[in-house]
């Protein structure tokens, strides 16, 4: 019989703890082994980039301003890169990157700075207007000074609140706007500030994109579900940007883009699984925004066709959703299927100035790259903007008209006068002869995003009632019968 | 003779009149365009075998598309087109076939009355003008009883096949040759855009050999003068060839739309959808709620209780692109020939010798792959040819990394219990036949809608079916959703013994008198003496009223005229939603009160206290019973433990529970008294200190196997408490805790093992054997020790050494635990889990309903015992010495002083072992 003779020792571990240890992992590790459900799916909101905390400027800005350079100056004493930041982005450029195109000797640049849409068409000569829009200052001194210059760069159109700063004519504040209080109320930009010349761009509320306009100010989750409702989501929270370089390319304005550039929905939305299996086998062919948005223009119209031809006429009343004399016979529509094309994020053809042109045809100012059987496409959504506008009936280009500028058809409605106006600015030779040719524009629709529950079910697609037209697309028919692409 | 056709002649001119007007305005809205580029140009051919174009007479399906396919076999191999008539057979009962030609439908009340019936209800050709707007053809709408063409059958008003019952209650012949006969309607199922409203306007007005031609209506191919009977064939609607051209005549196969002609609602259109609720022209939804459509409920048009938040689609079959005949297709289909590989040899997994697609078009077997619901049962033999639910899905891959048990679910639960949650339209409740209102139809009443169905004030809320054991054709007993339609009929026996339904016709002379209410009637059942009778008033809810019919039946001649109900099951398989909104929470059937224990209504009312009874002839195990709740309205209460189903959570043997709290309640105080009166007694005695040694008393292994033993125990009360009462304990995940006790009981189970073997390999499990000589002398002496001795400051009876450590109480004690209770715990809890795996071998012991709750009770038992042990030990040198010893293996023994009544065997020992 073992009697004590242990030497107890307060020092020593109590040997009994080793073995409450082994009962608790002997029950623990098999519990929790099989306890495992699913990998927790990953939280999108844990990619939002990280903003600084906002500086209040208002005992920081002090001084008299009369111009926006002197506002910029005054940036500039602390933010000493910002302009040559911005200066290098095209968002002051306006102008792409040299591309090599297949049907011209040298590379071309893209941008509303030289190139044209169907919409209010160029902004060269018509830097008065246009200019409202550039994130500059300066455009009355042409475009070299304007450009050259860092004093011309505006840091309030992004930066102060909207509504004390608004811009004006050639790029400059406008009338009546406090300088000062503008400048002490410099912050992030919110969609306020990119929403200003965004929304409205082609001249109104929603004319161009389709997916931007400004019901997205005050959107409801079913409008968009990232800006509505609790997220209320920035522009900057999926337009990243870092030394103001703003992630993120316009398809217009470019005719291949890095995948790097641009924003894609994987940048939080890491994980592309969906709970339903079925929909996981659509991922390689059916782009996220072509279930998630489906519907363009959720609630103010955008401009479906805009009809230069028209302009011009005396008599007719100005109304903005279907005729302005000075731009002609619009239609306009609202909450519409897009049209779906298949897309690898670049263009296969971008109208370049004095590129020929088919009057009888459909010109394309862009055409969207892709194909069935481009492993790197998917099916997306567009909005199509069919026009007609003005060409050159001798030389069969699409002509530039000075429309907003001095002696443009805005003031004298004489489209003569416009072309030859703009010959000198543009470099289109004017042959006295214009006629109008229809023109195609395809839009990305990747905002309005709506909540998961709305997005495109089985029959919206597939069956009789369904949206796609699959023969266009290249299938022999409904996939759910033919089976997918290979 | 002559009366008849001008009988003939009038109704066709009358309704035909009205009836064609909108028909000939209206061709069904275009279904799906499936038209097949492939079907060649055919002529149209009369019955003669001319084409129509020459004789200008009606066509002849059968001669028509007879040129190419064989519609003589098509004919012979359609339950659509024979819909019992080759199972009829004389009987007393009601229903002289399985089909809706001789089954008795309480719903639509007319009787086909069977040949030598004394008196007639509906004849062959009544019966075709009621039903035929869901007859296809042929079958009885061709041939007689006796398998002749109608046309050849000799008129005689005595014939119940060629006479019908006027509205004067007369008997008349009915001239076939006049009306002509229906053949079966290829057009109906095969165009894109049949006319069914004409069709059905001829049909009812008695002109059935019109019905196929009026098919073909609106498509610019014939024209109907409907005052001279005589049809009119448009030359541009055929080619040179006198072929009907193919632009016009689409042929095609089947589509919903098509389905949906006879079936019910079938939504395919973009426009909100709307339905006709708990009307018989839409039976499938009429029925059972069911609606076949691709669209989101919450974009229907239809004033649906919380409908913004039901974002699933009607079907989710439909909205995946699914034709009804993908699943009911015809059974010879080579497409879908792997389901129809019959009996291979076993070496051979798939036979790829099947019927060419050419022979196939020829003789298609119309006899279509059917489920097996409830409420359908004509041709039994084809009964579960269709596939089922596991034939695409695999319920495995669908379930497992969230079900616990998936085969245990499959084998109890059919897939449309947790995948059809929930119905969004109403049903049809109850028909009361015992009275009728003053349209003639009986009080209605509709399940799932607040107010007056097809009221757009009404606010549809749905129901949710109620779960009835199916027994399925593989014999499996497997628990589905039901919708319960309640009738209440006045039956009678006839002149020839024969029970039957009360005639309408009778019916109504008792209730109407000169086109309104009988002066009696209106006495009898005017409650509130307005002089009109609503609804509310229109129920025998006493002997009086009662007796009051009676009498008047009596006197009509129907002897013995009775009040019957019928409860009829309907099945519900269609409406099925993915997983993430079927049922998905263990806690819907596992706990208290769950869907599986949910009644439903079946009526307001019962007539008179008739209890009505549940329709036997089908595969339904209604072995539950039928109350009558507090206001008078009968429920049908489900029963699940009368099929032998045990739902942990949910069921219990209240016995069991009683008894185990009882013994745990009475050990805690008996516990607590004992403890009491230590203490106090304690308190009274001189405090010395007692001499102890320290002595090592557990060595390592055997405090880990305790200590294990102990957490898994007491984890698994704890956790199966928990699957035992889960609404008392709703925090916690059901499947978790489920999971949990699982893992736990392996880990108890090893450890017993290896414990079991320790003791063994050393030889050591002689101390939990207790001795048998002098065993019970020894229990006493140690019983009498916590009685009385313990109080008193006794010492322990027998000593306490490392290799004798229990006294025989103890011994006795473990010996059952560890050799009864916890084997038949291990074993109760082994053949719980293995349900899905052995079912046979849990059967032999009785199944869950046997084993569940002895595995309660023995839970109960070892609850108990912990609470007695645990404070046992505390009868140590202090009150927590035992448990300080079994932690760190040392322990302050009494020093033993020999009792003086300790056995002498008892002596030797201690000596002996003194002396190690």
């Amino acid at each position: 019989m073992k009697k004590s003779t242990s030497t107890s020792s307060v020092h020593r571990f109590p040997a009994w703890t080793l073995g409450l240890i082994g009962i608790l992992l002997v029950i623990l590790v098999p519990v929790l082994y099989f306890l495992r459900t699913d990998d927790p799916s990953v939280n999108p909101a844990d990619y939002l980039p990280e903003k600084p905390v906002h500086v209040d400027h208002s005992d920081i800005v002090k001084g008299d301003f009369k111009t926006g350079q002197d506002v910029t100056r005054a940036c500039l004493e602390c933010h000493e890169d910002a302009a040559t930041q911005v200066m290098g982005t095209t968002h002051w450029t306006w102008e792409s990157k040299a591309f090599d195109v297949a049907w011209r000797n040298e590379p071309v640049t893209i941008g509303k700075i030289n190139q044209i849409n169907n919409f209010c068409i160029g902004t060269q000569g018509n830097e008065n207007k246009c200019m409202s829009c550039h994130a500059g200052y300066g455009w009355e001194q042409g475009r070299e000074a304007a450009l050259s210059n860092p004093e011309n760069v505006d840091c309030l159109a992004c930066h102060a609140d909207t509504g004390i700063y608004g811009k004006g004519t050639y790029g400059n504040p406008a009338e009546g706007v406090d300088l000062l209080a503008a400048a002490k109320s410099v912050r992030l930009p919110t969609r306020e500030n990119c929403g200003k010349c965004h929304f409205d761009g082609g001249g109104g509320n929603g004319v161009k994109h389709g997916d931007l306009d400004e019901s997205l100010y005050f959107p409801s989750e079913n409008n968009d579900v990232h800006m509505g409702g609790e997220l209320n989501m920035q522009c900057t929270d999926c337009h990243w940007t870092k030394d103001h370089q703003i992630l993120g390319r316009m398809l217009a304005d470019n005719y291949t883009i890095d995948p790097k550039e641009q924003v894609s929905c994987e940048q939080c939305h890491v994980d592309q699984k969906h709970k339903d299996e079925r929909i996981n086998t659509h991922l390689s062919a059916v782009a996220c925004q072509t279930c998630h948005i489906p519907a363009i223009a959720l609630e103010d119209p955008t401009k479906v066709y805009w009809d230069w031809s028209q302009a011009g006429q005396e008599g007719r009343t100005d109304d903005h959703f279907t005729y302005l004399k000075i731009k002609g016979e619009f239609v306009y529509d609202k909450n519409f299927a897009p049209t779906y094309l298949w897309f690898n994020g670049n263009n296969e053809y971008r109208y370049i100035l004095g590129d020929k042109i088919d009057p009888n045809g459909i010109t394309y100012i862009n055409k969207p790259a892709g194909s069935i059987n481009d492993p790197t496409a998917k099916i997306f959504p567009f909005k199509v903007h069919v026009a007609k506008q003005p060409y050159d009936a001798v030389y069969n280009y699409l002509l530039q008209p000075i429309t907003s500028g001095e002696g443009g058809f805005w003031t004298d409605f004489n489209w003569d006068q416009a072309f030859r106006l703009a010959e000198p600015i543009t470099g289109l030779k004017y042959s006295g002869q214009y006629g109008f040719a229809t023109t195609y524009m395809y839009w990305p629709t990747t905002h309005m995003v709506q909540p998961a529950e709305n997005a495109l079910q089985c029959d919206s697609c597939h069956g009789p009632n369904g949206r796609l037209d699959w023969e266009a697309l290249g299938y022999p028919g409904d996939p759910i019968e033919w089976g997918g692409r290979k | 003779m002559k009366r008849t056709t001008l009988i003939i002649a009038g109704l066709l001119i009358l309704t035909l009149a009205i009836g064609l007007g909108t028909a000939l305005a209206s061709p069904q809205p275009a279904p799906a365009s499936q038209a097949s580029p492939i079907h060649p140009n055919f002529p149209l051919l009369d019955k003669n075998g001319e084409n129509v174009l020459t004789s200008g007479g009606a066509v002849s399906t059968m001669q028509t598309c007879g040129q190419c396919h064989d519609t003589k076999f098509i004919q012979s191999h359609a339950f659509h087109s024979d819909l019992g008539l080759s199972d009829y057979q004389v009987t007393t009962e009601f229903n002289a076939s399985p089909g809706t030609f001789g089954k008795w439908d309480p719903l639509t009340y007319r009787y086909l009355s069977q040949p030598g019936d004394e008196r007639l209800d509906l004849s062959t050709a009544e019966w075709l003008m009621l039903n035929g707007a869901r007859v296809v053809g042929g079958g009885p709408a061709e041939t007689s009883r006796s398998g002749q063409p109608l046309e050849s059958l000799p008129l005689s008003a005595k014939n119940y096949e060629t006479a019908i019952l006027s509205k004067n209650g007369k008997t008349e012949a009915w001239d076939w040759k006049a009306s002509g006969t229906m053949e079966m309607n290829c057009f109906l199922c095969h165009l894109e855009t049949p006319n069914n409203a004409a069709r059905t306007a001829f049909i009812r007005s008695g002109s059935f050999g019109s019905a196929n031609t009026g098919t073909l209506l609106g498509l610019g191919v014939v024209d109907y003068d409907g005052s001279t009977g005589a049809w009119t064939w448009n030359p541009e609607a055929f080619n040179e060839a006198g072929e009907v051209k193919s632009e016009i005549l689409k042929i095609q196969d089947p589509t919903n739309a098509n389905c949906a002609a006879c079936h019910g609602e079938v939504h395919t259109g973009t426009e909100p959808l709307t339905y006709t609720a708990c009307d018989l022209d839409y039976p499938q939804t009429a029925t059972t709620g069911q609606v076949i459509s691709a669209q989101k409920i919450s974009l229907s048009g239809v004033n649906l209780s919380g409908k913004n938040d039901l974002n699933r689609s009607w079907d989710i079959h439909a909205e995946r692109q699914l034709q009804c005949t993908d699943c009911h297709y015809a059974l010879n289909n080579p497409a879908h020939a792997t389901e129809a590989q019959g009996n291979n040899p076993e070496h051979l997994k798939y036979d790829p010798r099947t019927l060419e697609i050419g022979e196939y078009l020829q003789r298609p077997d119309h006899n279509f792959a059917r489920g097996q619901s409830a409420q359908f049962n004509v041709a039994p033999e084809l009964k579960g040819t269709m596939r089922r639910c596991d034939s695409c899905h695999d319920p495995d891959k669908g379930h497992a990394d969230w079900l616990p048990y998936v085969d245990a679910h499959m084998a109890a639960v059919a897939c449309e219990t947790c995948h059809i949650p929930q119905m969004y339209a109403p049903a049809i409740q109850s028909y009361d036949w015992t009275v009728l209102t003053a349209q003639r139809e009986p009080v209605k009443t509709c399940r799932g809608v607040e107010g007056e169905p097809n009221q757009v004030t009404s606010l549809v809320t749905g129901y949710q079916p109620v779960l009835l054991n199916r027994k399925n054709i593989d014999g499996k007993l497997l628990l589905a959703p039901y919708n319960l339609i309640t009738s209440y009929y006045w039956v009678y026996d006839d002149a020839n013994g024969n029970q039957r339904p009360v005639r309408l016709l009778d019916l109504e002379t008792v209730f109407f008198q000169n086109g309104s209410y009988a002066a009696d009637i209106v006495a009898a059942f005017d409650a509130n003496g307005d002089g009109a009778l609503s609804n509310d008033e229109l129920v025998i809810n006493d002997a009086a009223k009662e007796e009051l019919i009676k009498t008047k039946l009596t006197a009509l001649g129907l002897n013995n005229p009775r009040i019957e109900g019928l409860v009829q099951p309907y099945s519900i398989n269609h409406n099925v939603t993915r997983g993430e909104n079927a049922v998905n929470d263990c806690q819907a059937c596992h706990k208290e009160g769950s869907r599986i224990f949910q009644p439903i209504k079946l009526a307001d009312y019962a007539p008179n206290g008739t209890t009505p009874v549940f329709d036997a002839n089908n595969n339904v195990n209604a072995s539950g019973e039928i109350v009558t709740g507090a206001d008078g309205a009968v429920y049908y209460q489900p029963v699940p433990a009368n099929d032998g189903m045990y739902v942990f959570g949910s069921s219990r043997v209240s016995w069991v529970d009683w008894l185990g709290a009882l013994m745990f309640a009475g050990s805690l105080l008996g516990v607590l008294g004992h403890g009491t009166m230590r203490y106090l007694s304690a308190r009274k005695q001189a405090r010395g200190p007692k001499r102890t040694e320290r002595i090592y008393m557990y060595e390592p292994y055997r405090r880990f196997w305790h200590w294990l033993q102990t957490t898994s125990i007491i984890l698994l009360l704890f956790t199966g408490l928990i699957i035992h009462r889960p609404d008392i304990f709703g925090v916690f995940s059901f499947r978790g805790v489920v999971i949990v006790h699982n893992v736990l009981a392996v880990i108890l189970v090893v450890n017993a093992a290896l414990s079991l073997f320790y003791h063994l390999a050393t030889e050591r499990i002689r101390e939990f054997i207790p001795r048998p000589y002098g065993f019970f002398d020894d229990a006493i002496v140690q019983a009498k020790y916590y009685i009385n001795g313990i109080f008193k400051g006794e010492p322990h009876p027998f000593e306490k050494r490392p290799d004798s450590r229990m006294n025989p109480i103890q011994k006795a004690t473990y010996f059952v635990i560890l050799n009864v209770l916890l084997p038949l715990q291990i074993i109760t809890g082994a053949l719980m889990w293995g349900v899905q795996r052995w079912p046979q071998i849990a059967d032999w012991f009785g199944g869950l309903p046997v084993l569940a709750p002895f595995h309660s009770l023995v839970a109960w038992m070892f609850g108990t015992f912990i609470l007695v042990h645990v404070y046992m030990t505390t009868t140590g040198a202090t009150p927590l010495e035992a448990m300080r010893a079994m932690v760190t293996g040392w322990e302050e023994v009494e020093v033993h002083e020999p009792h003086a009544e300790e056995t002498a065997e008892a002596k030797l020992d201690n000596d002996e072992k003194k002396e190690n």
